[in-house]
């Protein structure tokens, strides 16, 4: 199959050079960004659509952005059109509800990309901002029950306008937001890595010309379709489905059914969600295109995660679901910790297609971000201080191996847990311990990877915990006759001897010196019956403490004699 | 007589210079895998030298980094704080191939169950919380010595502020097991962030008694050749240290071959007025690039092995140059991927098969394939004509290629070539632009096998102040060993606000760390007349994660050096960052670089008045492509070009181990020291 006779390398060149420019924005980001959730944990995206809100390259952190660059492009061309738009307009937009928003504290600035007069594209940056303001310090929160308590809105309009900025909206800003410096500092960033990728797109139009440039477009987003056509092709056509719940609202409603059916065709991949709980009281809602993102990332895992993301990927994708759904969720749904439903998107595509696409996916894993803020006052400095973390989990087994231990979620991705000693050295906390925590679940053929166990011993005279850990009632999920696996959940001992609370969300949770909040995350899923489990692989996992005697006996059927480890037999069951 | 070795995966390099005459030679003998020390005795006898004359040896090696990606270390333990056994195994956690739900951690070097635990406990201020359990310590020898371990680890939390219960276990260990060496973590690096610092003590402890019985086999063998005790070792951080540091601190050494490369860069910075350098460093299996800025090369303690982009690697918290390496040498494969786009690399056709040209059995195409069939590479003269190449078999491995594009076998070369320099072009980007410098303010410094045979085009595309060829760029890391000094670092974490430490206190941790540095140079028998300090500190702003290193003076602190300390840090702060803030700012790390300074050999000039000319040099012409198009290219021998010629481009000149090209509208000269310059007319 000869190609034609356009000089291909060039394409290649001009189509790497793209990609670079994504990554560059990426890495300007967070050199020039004042805020640690964007600098250390890079939860925001950047990237480059065409002037069709095709996206071209996107440069991640997390996994949570890859359905908004476009939709967001989209509805700037809505809003404004081509002739709306100058050289040197930057456009404000975190709206939910419409493109490409997810919950406010995500804002996304977009900058056309003007060559010889004429829009060719469009540069984009969507962050985590620290502050938006809201009810609660941080804006994010487990207890909104509509928008307006969860920041300010920017509905698509100019912060930059012909290159001016907007003074009047930036002091607006200002006076909203409690960390107003780190704030606009974050927002400048932004701004200067869309203007970046502008300059960037624009060189590339003055070394090769437009045409060429555009003509690596084309080819760029042909060979993401092609590359993701060609792995489709290997899944068996069919219907398959998954069925799920959310835990709760955050506010006492739940359980929710959330549910899919994915229909791989010749040449598409329809999820349908039909049939997905209304949207709910609590700030778990997302909206559509939290869905977007929550399906495309399962979409890239399941094809060849190694593909360079860009709009082509995701031609042979169609997702459906009517309106307002927790999935869905319509103005003035609260939305404030929409991941964690998002994640279940991904999950439950993910666990409609795990039997059929076995090499890509595992066992269900922990699941929830199982986000932490903790906030006091330092014992030695007085100062307030804020932790704000990610927990890391249990991961589910492979058809091939065990799960990992110990590994952050399908939303998180390039984002490190904060060490013990950076974290006792700035919080008001001691942590007693940090390690697996070895309990019932996950057992299998191949087991499930371990949750971790965080002790979190206040050393503060007060202090307040908050929580987002969702998969508390409804555990990570097996396959193939493993064992599921175990629920997260802080368990918070008191000082005074009171009985220990066990929770899964919370919200500012009142703490005093001494008081343990206990952070447990989940043991991933197992896969296989465990009885297939060989004994030699029993006995080591008896020996590495993974499991306990107990465990051996109970879920693996493999009895062991407690001091040398030698096997002294095997239940009946396991017969 | 000065001498430096550095064992290569396939051939030990010997580089020498005679300090009376200035002359420099070079010789090489195969690298010998089963015991690496036989390679470098061949070298030396190789050489013909008299080993008695050496009065100083320096060697680099890749020992250390083989016994740890091919993990040949020891069986090994480690203890840790009661409750944190599982750190090494946790990592930090993070998924770097984000889409990647399959992905697989990084296996411990350490299983669990030789994981061990004990009771003690300090704070992050260094206070003791909980004494050492010395019963505990016992209770781990014990099963240590029944589980047959080699060598032993330890790490407990906040050991950088306070080491004495590391110190205590180390002292018990060592009584009770004699026979097995212990690496305490703070021994080695004093930062904090646990896993990091668990995980450094570990690989050191790992490969600790692989490095001692090898250094000590190379030291016996030197000195029964006659070599006085002149053997020093290089190290990641770009100096040099004896064999003693060396077998007591093992993992400092593990990027020796690499960084000499860039301090042998600085040293022709220096000495040509262009403090602002790019290394390109290419071989046959990947490009490595560094940034040395105002004379200076980069350090960073956060440095890993086996890191992709895709996969976190093992950190290792040791002082290393900042090198980035990127799969794409003479050796890379070009290949078409399942959607019908041409890729070059990662994967290395090595030394063997190698190249299909070297016609061994290797029949895929690879970038010097393609550089041979474009004219670039001289058949007749490839390592000097010792290694025969076949042009026919580098066309036939081209042909696929060919045949899928529908272009001739010349047109499928120069797309291997374009996107071999793309990706080496991305390897100069990580270190200069993506870091916020601007590569025009740069000139790059080209050395390995194919550094010089790709500089021209790469230099041109990042338009680059000017491109500079050392001699012998081949073994230029051997050169770069023989201008390093002896070389120290201390690093030591305490976080302390700037408006709330004293100068007399800051005075005193440096102090204290230059009392520690003097005496062990002083055991390595350095004057202390050449023993040269320098401080800095990582800092940043309050509630932030990232530093900046920032210089501090020497001697006595006053109010007025921590106002200006202060204002220095804002001002790097904003070059790096692009912003300052009005928060408080934070000491984190205090960092002292003790130098052990050696007398180093005088770069001589070539005589100017020699009877060369530029004729005698002229090798004829050959059919070379650059850009479309075979094109009438004179060629020239690199030993005959006289100091002070001027050619333009085309054209190429060979030397035994290395070709340099010069591109249409490009200008070569030589210096009065022999390297090449290629400038853009």
């Amino acid at each position: 199959m000869a190609r034609s006779k356009v000089d291909p390398f060039t394409m290649e060149i001009i189509k790497d050079a793209l990609i670079a420019i994504g990554d560059e924005m990426f890495v300007a980001t967070q050199r020039t960004s004042m805020s640690t959730i964007i600098y250390e944990v890079l939860d925001y995206a950047c990237g480059l659509t065409d002037h069709k809100a095709q996206l071209i390259t996107q440069g991640n952190g997390v996994t949570l952005f890859l359905g908004t660059l476009t939709s967001g492009v989209q509805a700037i061309l809505d809003k404004f059109g081509l002739d709306g738009l100058e050289p040197g307009d930057i456009i404000l937009h975190n709206d939910p509800y419409t493109g490409g928003g997810t919950h406010l504290s995500d804002v996304a600035q977009f900058m056309p990309i003007f060559y010889n007069g004429q829009v060719v594209g469009f540069a984009a940056n969507k962050g985590h901002w620290t502050e938006v303001g809201g009810k609660d310090a941080g804006s994010w929160t487990t207890d909104s029950t509509e928008i307006y308590q969860e920041g300010l809105q920017f509905p698509c309009i100019k912060l930059f306008k012909a290159g001016e900025v907007d003074q009047s909206l930036v002091d607006l800003i200002a006076a909203n937001v409690r960390t107003p410096e780190m704030t606009l500092g974050d927002m400048f960033a932004q701004a200067a890595s869309v203007r970046l990728g502008t300059r960037r797109f624009q060189e590339l139009c003055d070394r090769y010309g437009l045409e060429l440039v555009q003509a690596g477009i084309e080819a760029l987003l042909d060979y993401g379709e092609e590359m993701t056509r060609r792995e489709l092709a290997r899944l068996p056509k069919g219907t398959y489905e998954a069925v799920d719940y959310i835990d709760d609202d955050g506010l006492g409603n739940g359980p929710f059914k959330v549910c899919v059916k994915v229909t791989i065709t010749d040449d598409q991949f329809i999820c349908d969600f039909t049939g997905t709980h209304p949207q709910v009281p609590g700030p778990v809602n997302c909206s559509r295109s939290g869905l977007e993102t929550g399906v495309r990332t399962i979409f890239k895992a399941l094809t060849d995660p190694s593909i360079p993301t860009n709009e082509g990927c995701f031609r042979p994708l169609k997702i459906i679901c009517p309106d307002g759904t927790i999935f869905t969720a319509q103005r003035p749904a609260a939305v404030s910790t929409y991941w964690e439903t998002v994640l279940y998107v991904s999950d439950l595509v993910w666990k409609a297609m795990a039997p059929i696409v076995p090499d890509r996916l595992p066992a269900g894993h922990f699941l929830s971000v199982c986000g932490v803020v903790l906030a006091g006052k330092h014992p030695d400095t007085g100062d307030l201080f804020l932790l704000v973390e990610p927990q890391a989990g249990g991961w589910g087994a492979g058809h091939t191996k065990d799960g990992e231990s110990g590994l952050v979620s399908v939303g998180d991705g390039e984002t490190y847990i904060i060490p013990v000693e950076v974290c006792e050295t700035r919080y008001g906390v001691l942590v007693d311990q940090y390690g697996f925590d070895i309990c019932e679940g996950g057992a299998g053929r191949y087991r499930g990877g371990r949750g971790l166990v965080r002790d979190y011993r206040i050393t503060a005279d007060e202090a307040w915990y908050t929580g987002t850990f969702g998969r508390h009632k409804f555990r990570p999920w097996a396959m193939d006759g493993g064992q599921p696996g175990s629920p997260n959940y802080t368990r918070f001992i008191f000082a005074d001897g009171r009985e220990p609370v066990v929770v899964g969300k919370s919200a500012r949770v009142h703490l005093k010196k001494g008081d343990v909040a206990r952070l447990v995350t989940a043991t991933g899923g197992g896969w296989g019956n465990p009885y297939e489990r060989p004994i030699e692989a029993v006995q080591e996992d008896v020996k590495n403490g993974y499991i306990t005697l107990e465990m051996a006996e109970k879920g693996y059927g493999v009895i062991l004699d407690q001091d040398t480890l030698e096997v002294k037999g095997v239940t009946k069951e396991r017969r | 007589m000065r001498v430096a070795t550095d064992i290569g995966g396939t051939f030990t390099d010997l580089i020498y210079l005679d300090e009376a005459t200035g002359e420099v030679g070079l010789t090489k003998a195969s690298t010998t895998p089963h015991n690496f020390a036989i390679g470098v005795e061949d070298t030396l006898k190789k050489s013909g030298l008299n080993v008695a004359d050496t009065t100083f040896f320096v060697h680099g090696s890749t020992i250390i980094i083989n016994a740890l990606t091919e993990r040949k270390g020891v069986r090994t333990g480690l203890i840790t704080t009661k409750g944190f056994r599982d750190v090494l195994e946790i990592t930090r956690a993070n998924r770097p191939d984000i889409y990647n739900m399959y992905y697989t951690k990084p296996e411990p070097f350490v299983p669990r169950y030789l994981r061990l635990e004990v009771r003690e406990r300090v704070n992050y201020k260094g206070e003791e919380l909980e004494p050492l359990n010395e019963d505990d310590v016992r209770q781990a020898a014990e099963f240590f010595k029944k589980e047959g371990i080699e060598a032993i680890a330890v790490c407990f939390l906040h050991s950088y502020a306070n080491p004495s219960h590391e110190a205590r276990c180390g002292q018990l260990l060592r009584e009770l097991l004699p026979d097995v060496p212990v690496t305490l973590s703070h021994e080695i690096t004093k930062e904090w962030r646990e896993y990091e610092r668990t995980n450094t003590a570990v690989l050191n402890a790992y490969v600790q008694p692989i490095a001692v019985h090898y250094l000590n086999t190379l030291e016996k063998d030197l000195s029964e050749m006659g070599m006085g005790p002149v053997a020093h070792i290089m190290q990641s951080n770009g100096g040099i240290a004896t064999f003693e540091m060396a077998r007591r601190a093992p993992i400092r050494t593990c990027e020796s071959g690499p960084v000499a490369g860039v301090i042998g860069a600085a040293v022709i910075g220096d000495l040509l007025g262009e403090p602002n350098i790019l290394t390109l460093d290419i071989g046959g299996t990947t490009v490595k690039s560094s940034l040395v800025e105002n004379g200076v090369p980069k350090i960073t303690t956060d440095y890993r092995i086996e890191y992709r982009r895709d996969w976190e690697g093992y950190p290792i918290k040791v002082p290393t140059v900042d090198i980035v390496e990127i799969g794409a040498g003479g050796g890379s494969i070009a290949w078409i991927d399942k959607a019908g786009s041409l890729r070059v690399g990662p994967v290395s056709a090595g030394a063997v098969p190698g190249p299909a040209c070297y016609d061994a059995g290797g029949d895929k195409p690879t970038v010097t394939d393609a550089n041979l069939v474009v004219g670039r590479i001289n058949p007749n003269y490839f390592l000097g004509g010792e290694i025969k190449v076949s042009l026919e078999k580098a066309r036939q491995s081209m042909q696929e290629i060919a045949d899928f594009f529908g272009l001739s076998i010349e047109e499928a070369a120069m797309g291997v070539i374009r996107l071999a320099d793309a990706n080496m072009i991305n390897a100069l980007k990580l270190v200069s632009v993506r870091r916020g410098y601007d590569p025009r303010e740069f000139t790059i410094v080209a050395f390995g096998g194919g550094g010089s045979m790709h500089a021209a085009a790469l230099g041109r595309e990042l338009r680059v102040k000017q491109i500079v060829v050392p001699t012998a760029p081949a073994v230029f890391s051997a050169w770069g060993m023989l201008m390093a000094d002896l070389r120290n670092d201390y690093i030591r974490t305490r976080v302390v606000r700037t408006d709330q430490i004293t100068p007399a206190e800051l005075t005193s941790i440096f102090t204290e760390m230059e009392k520690q540095a003097t005496e062990e140079l002083a055991a390595e028998k350095v004057e202390r007349s050449l023993m040269v300090f320098q401080r800095f500190a990582d800092m940043r702003y309050l509630g932030q994660e990232h530093t900046v290193k920032v210089p501090i003076p020497g001697g006595k602190l006053t109010k007025k050096d921590l106002a200006e300390i202060n204002e220095r840090f804002h001002q790097l702060h904003e070059h790096a960052y692009t912003f300052r803030l009005a928060s408080p700012v934070e000491l984190v790390n205090f960092h002292l670089t003790a130098l052990g300074q050696v007398e180093k050999p005088k770069i001589t000039r070539l005589n100017r008045d020699n009877a060369r000319t530029v004729e005698e040099a002229y090798k004829g012409d050959r059919q070379v492509i650059f850009d479309s198009g075979f094109v009438k290219t004179p060629t020239y021998e690199r030993d005959r070009l006289p100091v002070g010629a001027t050619l333009y481009g085309p054209l190429i000149v060979e030397e035994p181990a290395a070709t340099t090209v010069v591109f249409p509208g490009q200008r070569l000269s030589v210096d009065e020291y022999g390297f090449l310059h290629i400038e853009e007319e």
